[in-house]
């Protein structure tokens, strides 16, 4: 489904990713752990096709298609999904009819009718339990003033209502309280099936508690130094980072 | 070296000797002093600080023709009175008024308010009429204010009685026409609300595209004690129409005024709006979004006059700029000696569509009082890139994106219009003219 090949990345001249490299098929959670600053956020924003960022050699493939060379709303209607480590406010525009248009957008994509007023608001009430949001929150501008679990609430809300074939979670868990990570793993555990996947970046061993990944990595200095399975994330709960980075050389 | 042919001007002179019979608007004795002014008159250049951002020189060598024959464009006034389908019309063609299309002023006209139209005025109502005029201090003394007083032909005195509500807004609707040449129009409003009254004005301009006209309309507005005022100006000229307004308020003590500007159309718009507190306790509260696209200018001039104490001034206007236009927003807040409490606020913002699109802003404060709570901010920017990502991330085009965030921008002062379907229609016109220019770009 998602095919990373020896990806360098660089901001402004600086190189940030150098030389990842990454395989997630359908049906997977990938957890990506690793050090503040170690490229995680950019990874995911290069994949979901934010500007800003200079691709110098490798690829990336998603369903067969060449990432890289897409506009950011192309690779969204074809069912990627990137949950905001910080979620954009965007006053003015109001949070059911930005969904309502993003939703329609990636349907008509599909093929798939749009859906009318009444039929979305359906839609989004049965979802909006899912995630246990309180209802004024849809009839506000998008996460403006939105607490900082409300915000990621509303990440996962949007991810509900669009079904994404993969998701890109970014530090989803950060900043909420214990119920709230529940209700957001439970959330993806709803979504999870064997056609889409999940790529789950987090700090802490515990979201892994509830969202079980079929693989965890540490990404370190814009490479992937070690993969695992579950346990790895509870190695690295215990013993911190230290000993893998000094295993490892730091790219010059 | 030679003469500037200065057309506009020469007009000018000429009406101001002109001995042919007609009717006039304001009393032999008001329009002397203003024809006056008008026969020694130089008119503004880039070097007087008031005008400096306004480029007349257009409008000056305009070459103004005999009043306009051309028939009304019906549909358009239609479409126009659709924007409060519930509103008493009140229509001018070419700035005179228009029995035929308005409301009767003699039967329609609920109890209370009074409607006339000033040029047949009896000579006592003419008297009161004029004493607003004689009230306003007339800070911004420009010479366009002078051609509507001086010249003007038509115009409406509107009364409220004290303590008299009205919930149906009067739609004042303002078209021009024209054939070959240029047609001038200076509508003359003076409106006057008794203690306790409450009215809601709404004023729109327009004229099919092509039309080619000079519009200079004068209100002087006076608010009686604990009075309230809602008023709007809806500009959607023609792109050969230059517009020059002055709006004079005078809000006596408790009394409100609500005053939103919608500049959509027009080639030049120079709006003035000067409000003065005449008692204390008055509150102002203006808004406004001037949306300008080609070579259009578009420029709001505000001046508060905070002559009383514990008054209330809060200016929130949006600028957004497409094309080549330019825009201009300049106000003044001044709070005399002895205005302690007031509290003044200004904002105003702009968004640049383009490059080649400019925003002149200039919020300034003159404050003599020290017990007062005054701010005042201007900002000109660019879309935000995080929130056009942030939409793009969710399926949603670059271009419906800038145009969600652009909507968004001006919903935020339009969202402030108190009559529904006023709001809505206000909403689908910037709607469809940012519609507009998307297509353009892509
Ligand atoms: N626009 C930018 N300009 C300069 N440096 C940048 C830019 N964006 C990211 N970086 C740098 O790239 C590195 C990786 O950042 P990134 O946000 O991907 O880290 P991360 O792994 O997500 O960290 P965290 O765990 O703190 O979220 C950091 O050193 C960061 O400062
Ligand atoms: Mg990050």
């Amino acid at each position: 489904m998602l095919s990373i090949k020896d990806l360098h990345v660089s901001v402004e001249e600086k190189p940030i990713l150098n030389g990842l490299t990454l395989d997630v098929k359908p049906g997977e959670i990938h957890a990506i752990m690793g050090p503040n600053g170690s490229g995680k956020s950019t990874l995911a924003h290069v994949l979901s096709g934010r500007a800003g960022y200079t691709v110098n050699s490798g690829s990336a493939h998603y369903k067969g298609l060449n990432l890289l060379e897409m506009a950011p709303e192309i690779r969204a209607r074809e069912g990627l999904f990137l949950a905001f480590q910080y979620p954009i406010e965007i006053p003015g525009v109001n949070n059911t009819s930005f969904l309502k248009k993003a939703l329609n957008e990636i349907r008509k994509h599909r093929g798939e009718e749009e859906l009318d007023a009444i039929d979305f608001l359906g839609l989004i009430k049965k979802q909006m339990a899912l995630v246990e949001m309180k209802e004024d929150l849809l009839r506000r501008p998008v996460n403006q003033g939105f607490s900082g679990g409300e915000k990621k609430r509303n990440e996962i809300l949007q991810m509900a209502v669009l079904n994404p074939t993969l998701a890109i979670l970014d530090e989803t868990d950060s900043g909420l309280d214990i119920d709230a990570l529940r209700i957001v793993a439970g959330g993806v555990n709803k979504l999870r099936s064997e056609s889409n996947a999940f790529v789950v970046i987090t700090h802490y061993q515990r979201l892994l508690d509830y969202i079980v990944p079929d693989f965890v990595h540490v990404l370190s200095n814009g490479r992937i130094i070690k993969s695992g399975t579950k346990e790895l994330a509870l190695e690295l709960e215990e013993r911190g980072y230290d000993w893998l980075l000094e295993k490892t050389e730091t790219p010059s | 070296m030679t003469e500037t042919v200065n057309n506009f001007q020469d007009w000018i002179k000429d009406q101001v000797h002109s001995k042919a019979e007609s009717s006039f608007a304001l009393s032999a004795e008001l329009r002397k002093a203003s024809l006056a002014v008008l026969n020694s008159a130089r008119f503004p250049t880039r070097k007087d600080e008031e005008w400096r951002n306004t480029p007349l020189n257009e409008l000056l060598t305009r070459t103004i023709g005999p009043a306009s024959e051309a028939p009304v464009d019906l549909p358009l006034l239609e479409k126009l009175k659709q924007a409060i389908p519930n509103a008493q019309h009140l229509v001018f063609v070419n700035g005179v008024f228009d029995s035929k299309l308005s409301v009767d002023l003699a039967t329609e006209i609920p109890a209370g308010l009074s409607v006339k139209q000033m040029s047949t005025l009896p000579s006592e109502s003419l008297q009161r009429a004029e004493a607003s005029i004689n009230r306003s201090k007339l800070t911004d003394d420009n010479i366009f204010q002078h051609i509507t007083r001086g010249l003007s032909n038509s115009g409406l005195f509107i009364e409220l009685d004290q303590n008299i509500e009205i919930e149906q807004p009067l739609q004042i609707l303002y078209l021009s026409s024209s054939n070959d040449s240029v047609s001038i129009s200076h509508p003359l409003n003076i409106i006057h609300l008794g203690q306790n009254s409450r009215l809601k004005i709404v004023q729109q301009y327009a004229s099919p595209a092509g039309v080619q006209a000079v519009t200079i309309p004068a209100d002087t507005i006076q608010l009686d004690e604990g009075a309230d005022l809602e008023l709007y100006k809806i500009g959607l000229e023609s792109e050969s129409t230059d517009h020059i307004s002055n709006t004079t308020v005078q809000i006596a003590r408790s009394a409100v005024l609500k005053a939103h500007q919608y500049l959509l159309g027009s080639r030049l718009t120079r709006s003035n709006l000067e409000v003065i507190f005449d008692g204390p306790g008055g509150e102002a509260i203006l808004r406004g979004i001037y949306l300008g696209d080609d070579s259009q200018h578009l420029d709001i001039r505000t001046y508060m006059d905070h002559a009383n104490p514990q008054c209330r001034s809060d200016q929130h206007f949006r600028g957004i700029m497409n094309g080549q236009s330019r825009g201009v927003f300049n106000g003044m807040v001044l709070v005399r000696k002895h205005a302690q409490q007031t509290d003044a606020q200004q904002s105003n913002k702009n968004l640049l569509l383009s490059r080649d699109a400019r925003v002149d802003t200039k919020p300034q404060l003159e404050i003599f009082a020290d017990d007062v709570k005054c701010t005042h901010g201007a900002t000109v920017g660019e879309l935000d890139d995080d929130a056009l990502f942030y939409l793009q991330s969710r399926g949603i085009s670059q271009a419906d994106a800038a145009l969600m965030l652009t909507r968004a921008f001006s919903a935020e002062i339009t969202e402030e219009i108190q009559l529904e379907s006023l709001r809505d229609y206000i909403q689908n016109e910037i709607t469809s003219r940012l519609d507009k220019i998307r297509v353009d770009h892509v």
